[in-house]
């Protein structure tokens, strides 16, 4: 400590650092301190951890830290990281350090019979679409609890709806051009299809559901996006008898209920890639066109408009931090602030992927915090403030990965082409 | 006085010159029109002397003349008296005169001859001595070697034209003799002049000793005379005298200005001629500066800028006068020189190396005036200005193309592999909306791809190798026209709109009712319109087209109605154009125009494009004439494409160009590229991003910009963009097709690897 403690102590190869913290619990004394320039992450971690264990008698188990200069976790060594960022070696720099977030474990690989394409996890039940047209329900430790058929097009998208009590309810998208709305019996397994929406007219990419639970939006290859009841009940159902019925997508009964969207919102010039859903009852959209679209649920209007330069394939927003985060038909993740008023403006790129971005996801309880999986089938856990490299690299799955989602915040399921759904543990 | 005086001073200087020369007449009439212009102080003086009018002038000259040819006379027989004493003199009194300086005959006799001869004798005193430098010649040769007269009896002429005989010199003998008995033989020196032996004077010896010891040869001269400050330099408070200057030392002269005008009116009259001031601005020959700049003086240029004489070629070895061997000719070596006797600017040395013993038996250098002439050449023609060359490069002539990442975006890198065909992919072909691409394979199968993911949808079996797909490109269609073998199928692909589907499938259920139309007897022999059964109705396929030979490509119409199908080998019926809706056939041209490769159709007009194995035929199919004839220059054409505006076509040729036609233009290649290694297989155009692509054997496409813009007098720019690699070779063959994203700058290539790339 006294060593480590040699203020004004001015080599060249030391900087003045003061470390400071917002975690209550690894707060240490204010005061500077100089340490060797060329130090890394784990070293500082190591001098951290030996600081607060000075700090405190009764014992001190080691803690992993990530540092942050200038909002920006130190990656490369210290000394390099502020010339980077351009920042005064002079005077004390200000580190502040955070508990670092904890590697995800992989938990689960989850074998389908074809290629995943869609998933969505709420509480323990995770549900997953196919590209064999069947729709798969698990839970979170790995049991298998249905195997949907009905569809007769690879699923696009699947979302939960809600679960109250016994039953739960979810969509699902598919190539057939339909949307599906299932109700399930906890309990039994016994899975029931509620409508089938049909008015896309071509195959369906995306699924979003309102806060309320109350309405779907849709988007897909005839560019169209379409808001679709989600009430199970059979009120607001028109029921036709089912002529259209095809082979192979016969759903139990013979009568099925057809139900047609709400409102449809023209706009977009190429195929919706993915749709989301605010809470202030907005929708997002993105599209092949280079645009995302915010438009207003209640009227149906479009509200504003961001242009980018690649097709995206598929945005996520946070509703921590209002940002959004897209994937492009390039290997870059982008971030927007759809709230700016300056236009469209990047406010980051995260570049670690060698392929396309296919998905990316927003933690629900970290605000800077997302996942993302490519083409180059590693899944990839980044933090907003170290846009040069993800906090970890989730390796495990043999192709694409399609599909990612991290709506229960302690696991993170990945879908790829390798028929395989992975659990990564994530803690919290 | 001063007149007699002066005729008499005349006099004097006449006698000498009559002494000198022969020409006396010429020199006085010299002199006497010399008198004009002649601003000697005698004549002014003269004219100051006597205040009297120009008829005494005349006379004087008069006088003058007169005189004078009585005093020629005179001093020819003077002179012949002379020229007698001095032989005696020189025979006589060389030993006992002690007093014989070089200029004895004339310092002593001539002037005492004239004398006598002249009336006049006060004037003696001024003139005891003549203090002229003239040497009295009595030799006329002049001053030539004398030894020129060796082998004469004589020694040179005299003033007379006469001989003048050697003295006898004796022998050796009798010179040492001479010598040895004549006490003065030390002061006696040889005149070459005369061939006599002249005794020194002892004014003449001390002469020599004073001037051989570098003293003032006059040995009474005092050089240490004491100074006498005759008019001090120093500036006196007063003068010496303060008399004020006369009256006449600045008024002009009356008289000087009587003169003037005297002279003035026998200018103007005449009578004398003032002398001809020479022109000094004109030399006599004029040179220039043959290389002088234009625009700077030679001499500044020669400091500025100076630029060195060319250096002559220093000797070497071979230049030695004993050379080392390897430097001395073989045999071979001269019978080559000899050989190049015809271009001796050819020849390795402009001199056969020889070797000598020692320095002293080199000859004399033959090519020496030759050598030295040529240097004067090289000096004379060597550069007397540095000429500024103008320096462009290559590249400077290539017109400035924008810069390919100006030009973004464009497929630049390998985004997904589709894998799953066994053989070569021939051919590929996207649907309208750019959601699926169909590709056609040798291993018999379609097979249906979604673009996002990499996914097989479907797979389509036929019996044999798919030459050719298209898929229809209008929307409200859902068909895929594949050639294979013999047969084109028309097949529902069973993706996109379902709706679209149902309505393809209604339409293509029942053949149409044939009740009016009779197939010519031309199509019929040709093709045949099929039905599916019921097996190949479910898998997709809707129509069969049966031709008669192996079909190598099939096009569709913008609007989905027509395509037409190729037959290479079908000779004159190798075209086929055929209509969907009601299932007919028809031979557009009656007369073979060579291998077929592929028709296109116009995008927006009806036209059709046929490529033939050298040329682009471009049809109307209105008036049913052919429009254009596009000269490719090619051996062998691959693959056209029609630039969606329809004013531009791309054609790939097996011999590695690819040619950008403007049919607006020419019906030459508007430009020419040839970047891939190999032939091109396949040519393509984006719909929607001025981009086209070429696809070679050489395992690579070439993704080019080529924008044409809408303004007529700007011609398209084509800027080469990306190589892209990636296939492997297979038997040869590299890429086979390339097709660009109906709406993203994405480029698909298919290979004879079995892959399909994806290129974003």
């Amino acid at each position: 400590m006294a060593a480590l403690k040699r203020t004004l102590l001015n080599d060249e190869g030391q900087i003045q650092v003061r470390f400071v913290t917002k975690q209550e619990k690894y707060a240490l004394p204010e005061a500077p301190f100089s340490i060797p320039s060329g130090i890394k992450a784990d070293s500082l971690s190591v001098l951290v951890n030996n600081l607060l264990r000075e700090t405190h008698e009764s014992g001190w188990d080691e803690v992993d830290f990530d540092f942050l200069v200038c909002g920006e976790f130190v990656r490369l060594p210290l000394i390099e990281h502020l010339k980077l960022k351009d920042i005064n070696t002079e005077v004390t720099v200000e580190v502040e350090y955070l508990e670092r977030f904890p590697a995800p474990e992989p938990e689960d690989s989850l074998n389908h019979d074809d290629w995943v394409s869609a998933s969505h996890c709420f509480k323990d039940w995770i549900l997953t679409g196919c590209y064999d047209n069947t729709l798969h329900i698990w839970k979170t430790d790995g049991t298998h609890k249905s195997t949907i058929p009905g569809h007769c097009g690879p699923i696009k998208g699947v979302r939960w709806i809600e679960v109250t009590g016994s039953t739960a309810t979810f969509a699902s998208v598919s190539h057939d051009q339909t949307v599906m709305l299932w109700k399930m019996n906890l309990e039994t397994y016994a899975i029931e299809c509620v409508h089938i929406g049909r008015g896309h007219e071509r195959s369906i990419e995306c699924v979003d559901v309102d806060k309320n639970s109350s309405f779907l939006a849709t988007g897909g290859w005839d560019n169209m996006l379409k808001i679709w009841s989600a009430t199970s009940d059979s009120n607001s159902t028109n029921e036709i008898d089912d002529g259209e019925k095809e082979k192979g997508c016969s759903i139990g009964s013979g009568k099925s209920l057809r139900r047609t969207p709400l409102m449809t919102l023209p706009g977009h010039k190429e195929a919706i890639s993915s749709v989301v859903w605010t809470e202030n009852n907005e929708i997002f959209s993105s599209s092949w066109d280079h645009t995302i679209k915010l438009w207003d649920a209640e009227l149906g209007g479009l509200k504003s408009e961001i242009v980018g330069n690649k097709s995206f394939f598929c945005i996520s927003r946070s509703p921590l931090n209002q940002t959004l985060i897209t994937a492009s038909a390039d290997r870059h993740i982008r971030l927007y602030d759809a709230r700016s008023q300056e236009g469209s403006i990047v406010k980051a790129t995260f570049t670690s992927h060698v392929g396309w971005v296919s998905t990316v996801c927003w933690s629900t309880t970290h605000e800077r915090l997302f996942v993302s999986g490519g083409h180059d089938n590693i899944l990839k856990l980044w933090d907003s403030r170290s846009p040069k490299a993800p906090l970890y690299d989730m390796t495990g799955h043999e192709g694409k990965i399609l599909c990612a989602d991290w709506s229960n915040p302690s696991i993170i399921i990945s879908g790829a082409t390798d028929n395989t759904l992975k659990i990564f543990k994530s803690e919290v | 006085m001063a007149t007699a005086s002066k005729s008499s001073k005349r006099r004097l200087e006449i006698v000498e010159n009559n002494e000198n020369s022969a020409e006396v007449d010429d020199i006085i009439e010299a002199q006497v029109s010399d008198n004009a212009d002649d601003s000697t102080d005698e004549e002014s003086s003269e004219y100051s002397g006597l205040e009297d009018d120009e008829e005494d002038d005349s006379d004087d000259e008069e006088d003058n003349s007169d005189w004078e040819e009585g005093s020629d006379e005179d001093e020819e027989e003077g002179d012949e008296v002379h020229n007698m004493s001095t032989n005696e003199d020189s025979e006589d009194d060389t030993a006992d005169d002690k007093v014989v300086p070089t200029a004895v005959p004339i310092t002593q006799d001539g002037p005492s001859t004239s004398t006598a001869q002249l009336p006049a004798p006060p004037v003696e005193d001024e003139y005891a001595y003549d203090s002229s430098d003239e040497e009295d010649l009595r030799n006329t040769v002049g001053n030539i070697p004398m030894n020129w007269y060796d082998d004469y009896p004589h020694i040179g002429y005299d003033l007379e034209g006469k001989a003048i005989l050697k003295p006898k010199r004796g022998d050796e003998i009798d010179n040492f003799l001479r010598k040895m008995e004549n006490p003065e033989s030390w002061r006696t020196v040889y005149d070459p002049q005369t061939g006599q032996d002249v005794i020194l004077s002892n004014e003449d010896v001390d002469l020599i000793k004073n001037v051989m010891g570098s003293r003032i040869p006059d040995g009474s001269y005092n050089p240490y005379e004491p100074w006498v400050d005759w008019f001090t330099n120093e500036v006196m408070e007063t003068p010496v005298t303060g008399r004020p200057e006369h009256k006449r030392s600045f008024i002009p002269s009356r008289v000087e200005a009587i003169k003037v005008g005297r002279m003035v009116h026998a200018i103007k009259m005449g009578w004398i001629k003032p002398r001809v001031a020479k022109d000094t601005s004109v030399e006599r020959h004029k040179y220039y500066l043959l290389w002088n700049a234009d625009d700077k003086s030679e001499d500044v240029r020669r400091i500025e800028n100076p630029i060195p004489a060319p250096k002559p070629r220093l000797p070497g070895h071979a230049e030695s006068y004993n050379p080392p061997p390897e430097y001395t000719f073989s045999e071979r070596e001269i019978n080559q020189w000899n050989r190049l006797a015809e271009t001796p600017y050819q020849r390795k040395f402009p001199f056969i190396p020889k070797r000598f013993s020692s320095l002293r038996a080199v000859p004399a250098y033959d090519r020496f005036a030759r050598e030295r002439f040529v240097r004067c050449l090289d000096l004379y023609l060597c550069p007397r200005a540095k000429k500024m060359r103008l320096t462009i490069q290559p590249e400077d002539l290539v017109p400035q193309l924008p810069k390919p990442r100006d030009l973004q975006p464009f497929p630049t890198v390998c985004s997904m592999i589709f894998k799953g065909h066994k053989g070569l992919v021939r051919t590929i072909s996207h649907d309208p909306s750019g959601q699926f691409f169909i590709s056609g394979s040798d291993d018999q199968t379609l097979k249906v791809w979604e673009i996002a993911t990499g996914r097989c949808f479907k797979t389509f079996e036929v019996k044999g190798t798919v030459r050719c797909v298209s898929w229809c490109p209008n929307a409200s269609i859902a068909l895929v026209a594949a050639a294979v073998d013999n047969n084109v199928y028309l097949i529902n692909p069973g993706v996109g709109d379902r709706l679209v589907q149902a309505k393809t499938d209604e339409i293509l259920k029942e053949m149409p009712a044939q009740t009016d139309y009779l197939i010519p007897q031309r199509v019929r022999a040709v093709l045949t319109w099929n039905e599916p059964d019921k097996a190949q109705w479910d898998s997709g396929f809707r129509v069969t087209l049966t031709h008669f030979k192996a079909v190598k490509h099939v096009a569709w119409h913008s609007k989905g109605d027509y395509f037409s199908s190729v037959m290479p080998e079908g000779d004159n019926r190798s075209v086929l154009i055929h209509q969907l809706s009601r299932r007919r056939s028809q031979l557009p041209f009656s007369k073979s125009k060579g291998l077929v490769q592929c028709t296109l159709f116009h995008p927006l007009r009806p036209y059709l494009f046929v490529a033939t194995q050298r040329h682009v035929r471009v049809y109307n199919l209105l008036k049913q004439e052919l429009t254009k004839k596009l000269m490719t220059g090619a051996k062998w054409i691959s693959s056209i494409a029609v630039h969606p505006g329809g004013d531009n076509i791309l054609v790939g040729t097996h011999d590695r160009r690819l040619c950008w036609f403007d049919l607006d233009l020419s019906t030459k290649p508007y430009q020419a590229l040839r970047h891939h290694g190999q032939g091109i297989r396949a040519v393509a155009y984006h719909k929607r991003y001025p981009l086209f692509a070429s696809g070679s054997d050489d395992c690579s496409a070439i993704v080019s910009h080529g924008m044409v813009y809408n303004d007529l007098l700007k011609n398209p720019t084509i800027v080469p963009l990306k190589k892209l690699r990636g296939h492997a070779k297979f038997d040869d063959f590299g890429v086979f097709d390339v097709l660009f994203h109906p709406t993203q700058p994405w480029l698909f290539t298919s290979g004879a690897d079995a892959t399909i790339r994806l290129y974003t």
